[in-house]
């Protein structure tokens, strides 16, 4: 029973997505809940008309924000893929895959897909542990341990803009705060700092997104650990279990669904990672930190090439569906298929 | 959070506090970093980005809470949250609770439409985005202009997280309220939405933190009076041509509401994330 | 005025897509209500004296020209590219606006936008002279330039002398020597904003100039050729300037004038003696000190010293700067307005209220600042000036050759590979 799956990473979400969290799709609180929830579903009242005219009412706001401010920008932004565009004058060079073929071809875009799938890869492997081991300690009965909750989520609240431009200055070569403590406890920071040096610049990026978004999963294991009744501990304490043998026993299976919550929302933000590597790094140094949203802001903001930053979201939308496809097949299932 | 547990089950040794500490060092410390930074001169910042301030400069701090362009700023982000809290968590719950509550056949494929709208940052559209509400709609520079988007953006996380918190409401409540002759409707507003109380304070917690925080679709669309503070952040950064201290004491100051509030209602988002309804 | 030229990564930012922005509330027709005439400006001197300047200069010609008014909208830099971009997108372009020049102009051009001056404004061109090339399409002049810088290097005069260097280097050998004294007395010779790409890239601009003659660069402008194997030999003056490894640590991610550790901000504060940037460098320092001082008095100015065996003029100058056009569809009194902001006394206005450098020469005299006066020196004597090659180029090519030599800063790219995804991203432009 334990989670016998993969693990993956945190997200960030982009932009304007608020940021949140989890979804917990019914937690494994025993199976009369969930009888309840099959039978939950009343039949309709007032026959099918009524109810569809209902349905429509309540989730018509929804997809109508949806359709224009969502929907229809990504069709727009499908439209311009085809054509070379500079951003102003008619939309009248088509050009057909060419947009597509021009950014496939580009080694900077190739290479900032591997490094979007580095850091989902680098999240499940560090970030999972890191953050389901701060959720079982914060989930102890330590002193202080209301304020210590408070504490790890503040680098979730902080804007990114705000993060990035603080991480900056720390990480300054020679004169920042990290380079002077490393040197206090004798060792040479990287001659171009960390962020200036090619091969440590992912590296560097991804423990800030490490510190700030561990608090999500923070978040969502300690949401999953409520769910986890105080029996189940009492009964492996009375069988005689340690603390640790009781969380691995009990617990961490039990978190299976919010973890697969937490693999799904840290796989979509790693896919999308922008703002922070903007406020970084730019995608520099030597395109050592492009991701693929990185690069088609710069095509389309900085090179004005519209169309060729169109094709880009529409390969970045591409590569994230078939990663929501192979979660939803191989992750997700068995939630579902349990639950319906 | 029973009392019923024995002492020194669960209880930390001196190992799990010494970790706890670590752990607070390393998340507070960049966060105290900025704001002690704001306290110091740009001169003893280049002089020695590390240290502590020495003099105390309190002018940075000054300088930006008498700045009356910080109030406007303030009060832009303060009014586009909550436009985009609001929109997005009445939207979004009456979106989750037919996809909870009722059972047609569209019902799924509806749900994955929300989910597929999770797979799009908004970088991706975001110049179709700009030249739609610019010439389309003719809402930039105005908060509706940004809010919107932004609810639409938050939507699908939204309609993800409502929907098992409206399916783990118990049947008997809506049978009952039935019987009394209740409509759908009456239910929704009556049962449902007092129910997910505290999902919806989740949501809209985090939906208002994103928009307090949020860049780039702002970049875009506010100008002048209009901008917000993470807007102001930049636009001193770039006025003053880095005033890294002046920077770092609007950084602070601009993330304590958010904090705040996020912080103050830490306990109800664990409780709203845990997806079921207490009693 | 500042680095109002170049942007700042934020402003980039701005700038791009954005930069569709603002479109909504630029109403920029020009209407004839009631016999007068109405002419749009858009201009980036939002501070005083510069915003109050042009109010009188349009008061002024207001008074000379009865029933014509001249609507004023001076906004922050960031904030002018971002509108001017969205007014192209609709076609709704102010009467008088700023072009930067070259490819983004000849886009504009292109698409009918900008109304060509030549004959309108011909003496004023005359006057200018070679300056207003950047701002041609065709051989026809669409723009006014009525503020133009060069980049060189920028040092700390103090240093030099505590290192024993008495006079400025001329040619790279003296340069790489300088470097070397420097760095023997303790100190980082150079400092660069290679984080921003554009400052990196100026090296290869300049090593350009210096290499290649001036008939292989102005065709380049037009046909896109970058086949000459100067353009080869200016990457490898680039490279050879590297082996000296004479820049600050952290330059590959060092933002050019962001912050007091940007690559401006270690000049201003005695960090590096050097830096090779453009006119706006002093404005640019005062921002980054807290007595808005900068180097002060201990500030100098040197050109790009020539490179043995280059074949190019070893006096041309790289630079660029900020133009007024007409839109298409403005008032013909529009381009007298111009002009009268080209004449002699505005010039000297203009340069006396620190402005800009004025590329009327009459009002040379009028700059104070003995580093820039010495720049102004070196621009006016230049036989011509290249406009920087991101913006001769336009965005698009620029922008790859810009990254590619930021990779060539970084020892990931080879001179031959500056110049093929230079001449990859030229192909695309069909």
């Amino acid at each position: 029973m334990p989670p016998s799956r993969p693990r993956t990473r945190r997200g960030e979400l982009t932009v304007t997505h608020p940021g949140v969290a989890p979804a917990t799709p019914a937690q494994d609180e025993g199976v009369a809940r969930r009888e309840d929830m099959r039978r939950a579903i009343p039949r309709p009242i007032g026959g099918r008309g009524r109810q569809r005219l209902e349905i429509a009412m309540f989730v018509s706001p929804a997809l109508i924000l949806m359709g224009v401010f969502v929907a229809w920008p990504i069709v727009s932004a499908v439209r311009m893929s085809f054509y070379r565009w500079k951003g102003f004058g008619p939309m009248d060079d088509f050009v057909g895959l060419n947009n597509y073929r021009l950014v496939l071809q580009d080694e900077v875009f190739t290479d900032a897909v591997m490094h979007n799938l580095t850091i989902v890869v680098a999240s499940i492997l560090v970030q999972l542990p890191l953050g389901l081991g701060l959720a079982l300690l914060l989930n102890r009965r330590i002193k202080g341990r209301g304020l210590l909750r408070t504490i790890v989520f503040v680098p979730y609240v902080v804007a990114e803009v705000i993060a990035g431009v603080i991480w900056f200055q720390l990480l300054q070569p020679e004169y920042g705060v990290v380079d002077s403590l490393i040197e206090a406890v004798g060792l040479t920071p990287p001659e171009q700092g960390f962020l200036g040096t090619p091969s440590l610049a992912l590296p560097t990026v991804f423990v800030v997104l490490t510190w700030k978004y561990l608090g999500l999963a923070v978040l969502l294991f300690l949401a999953g650990l409520q769910n986890v009744p105080d029996e189940l501990f009492e009964a492996a304490q009375l069988d005689g279990a340690s603390w640790w043998q009781a969380q691995r026993r009990v617990a961490i299976p039990l978190l299976g669904p919010t973890i697969r919550t937490w693999l799904f929302l840290s796989m979509i933000g790693s896919i999308q990672l922008f703002d922070m590597v903007w406020v970084l790094t730019g995608g520099g140094p030597a395109n050592a930190t492009t991701t693929m949203a990185t690069y088609l802001v710069n095509q389309g903001t900085e090179r004005h090439n519209y169309g060729i930053a169109g094709a880009a979201s529409v390969v970045l939308f591409v590569v994230g569906f078939v990663l929501a496809l192979f979660y939803q097949v191989f992750i997700l299932r068995r939630d579902t298929v349990q639950e319906r | 959070m029973t009392a019923g547990r024995t002492k020194q089950f669960g209880a930390g040794g001196p190992l799990v506090y010494c970790l706890a500490l670590v752990v607070v060092a390393l998340t507070l410390g960049p966060v105290l970093y900025g704001a002690l930074g704001g306290f110091r001169s740009n001169e003893q910042l280049a002089s020695d980005p590390a240290g502590l301030p020495d003099p105390w400069v309190f002018d940075n701090y000054t300088d930006v809470v008498t700045n009356a362009d910080f109030w406007r700023y303030a009060l832009n982000s303060t009014v586009i949250a909550l436009i985009t809290t609001f929109v997005a968590v009445l939207a979004g719950v009456m979106a989750a609770y037919p996809l909870a509550r009722y059972r047609f056949r569209m019902r799924e494929p509806l749900f994955m439409v929300f989910v597929l709208g999770l797979l799009f940052p908004a970088a991706v559209a975001i110049i179709p985005l700009f030249i739609l509400i610019t010439h389309d709609l003719h809402m930039a520079n105005s908060w509706w202009g940004v809010a919107l988007p932004q609810a639409a953006f938050a939507l699908p996380m939204t309609v993800v997280i409502l929907r098992p918190f409206l399916m783990a409401m118990p049947q008997e409540l809506e049978e009952a309220a039935l019987i009394d002759g209740a409509s759908r409707i009456g239910i929704f507003w009556r049962l449902a939405l007092p129910l997910s109380m505290p999902a919806l304070v989740t949501v809209g917690v985090l939906a208002f933190v994103a928009s307090w925080n949020a860049y780039l679709l702002p970049l875009l669309l506010l100008q002048d009076d209009m901008r917000t503070l993470p807007l102001g952040v930049a636009d001193y950064s770039t006025e003053h041509s880095a005033d890294t201290a002046g920077v770092l004491a609007f950084t602070t100051i601009a993330m304590i509401p958010a904090l705040v509030l996020f912080l103050a209602m830490q306990r109800r988002i664990v409780g709203g994330l845990q997806g079921a309804v207490k009693g | 005025m500042r680095s109002k030229t170049r942007s700042a990564a934020l402003a980039v930012l701005c700038a791009g897509a954005l930069v569709l922005a603002a479109a909504c509330g630029s109403d920029s027709d020009s209407s004839d209500a009631g016999g007068e005439t109405t002419i749009t400006w858009w201009h980036n001197s939002n501070n005083e004296p510069g915003k109050g300047f042009y109010e009188q200069a349009a008061k002024d010609f207001e008074a000379d020209h009865p029933g014509v008014k001249i609507e004023i909208s001076a906004m922050a830099h960031e904030d002018m590219v971002a509108k001017l971009a969205a007014a192209f997108q609709s076609g709704d372009v102010p009467d008088i606006y700023m072009e930067r020049g070259g490819g983004e102009l000849a886009d504009h051009v292109e698409a009918g936008l900008v109304r060509d001056i030549s004959d309108d404004a011909s003496d004023e061109i005359a006057k200018i002279g070679g300056s207003v090339a950047g701002w041609q399409v065709d051989g026809k002049t669409y723009a006014l330039p009525f503020s133009l810088g060069v980049v060189g290097f920028w040092y700390n005069t103090e240093m030099f002398d505590q290192a024993g260097i008495t006079t400025t280097p001329t040619t790279m050998a003296e340069l790489e020597d300088d470097i070397a004294t420097l760095k023997d007395a303790g100190m980082t010779p150079l400092s660069v904003g290679a984080g921003d790409k554009w400052p990196a890239a100026h090296y290869w601009y300049q090593a350009a100039l210096r290499e290649c003659p001036e008939d292989v660069l102005k065709d380049a402008v037009t046909s896109l050729d970058f086949s000459d194997p100067c353009f080869v030999a200016a990457g490898d003056a680039v490279e050879e300037l590297l082996a000296t490894d004479p820049f600050n640590k952290g330059f590959l991610s060092t933002p050019a004038q962001e912050g007091a550790t940007s690559a401006s901000g270690l000049l201003a504060t005695g960090k590096v003696a050097m830096e090779m940037q453009g006119h706006w460098e002093p404005g640019v320092m005062q921002g980054l000190t807290d007595d808005g001082k900068g180097l002060g008095d201990k500030t100098g100015w040197f050109p790009f010293p020539a490179i043995d065996g280059g074949q190019g003029d070893p006096t041309a100058q790289l630079g660029g700067g900020d133009a007024w056009a007409v839109s298409e569809d403005a008032p013909d009194v529009a381009v007298d307005f111009v002009k009268y902001l080209l004449s002699d006394d505005l010039q000297k206005g203009f340069a006396e209220n620190n402005m800009g450098l004025p590329t009327n020469s009459a009002a040379s005299g009028s700059v104070a600042d003995p580093a820039l006066a010495d720049l102004l020196k070196v621009r006016d004597s230049s036989p011509y000036i290249q406009l920087y090659f991101d913006t001769a180029f336009g965005e698009s090519v620029g922008g790859a050759m810009n990254d590619e030599i930021a990779l060539l800063f970084a020892g990931q790219a080879s001179p031959q590979d500056v110049v093929d995804a230079t001449q990859q991203a030229a192909d695309q432009e069909g």
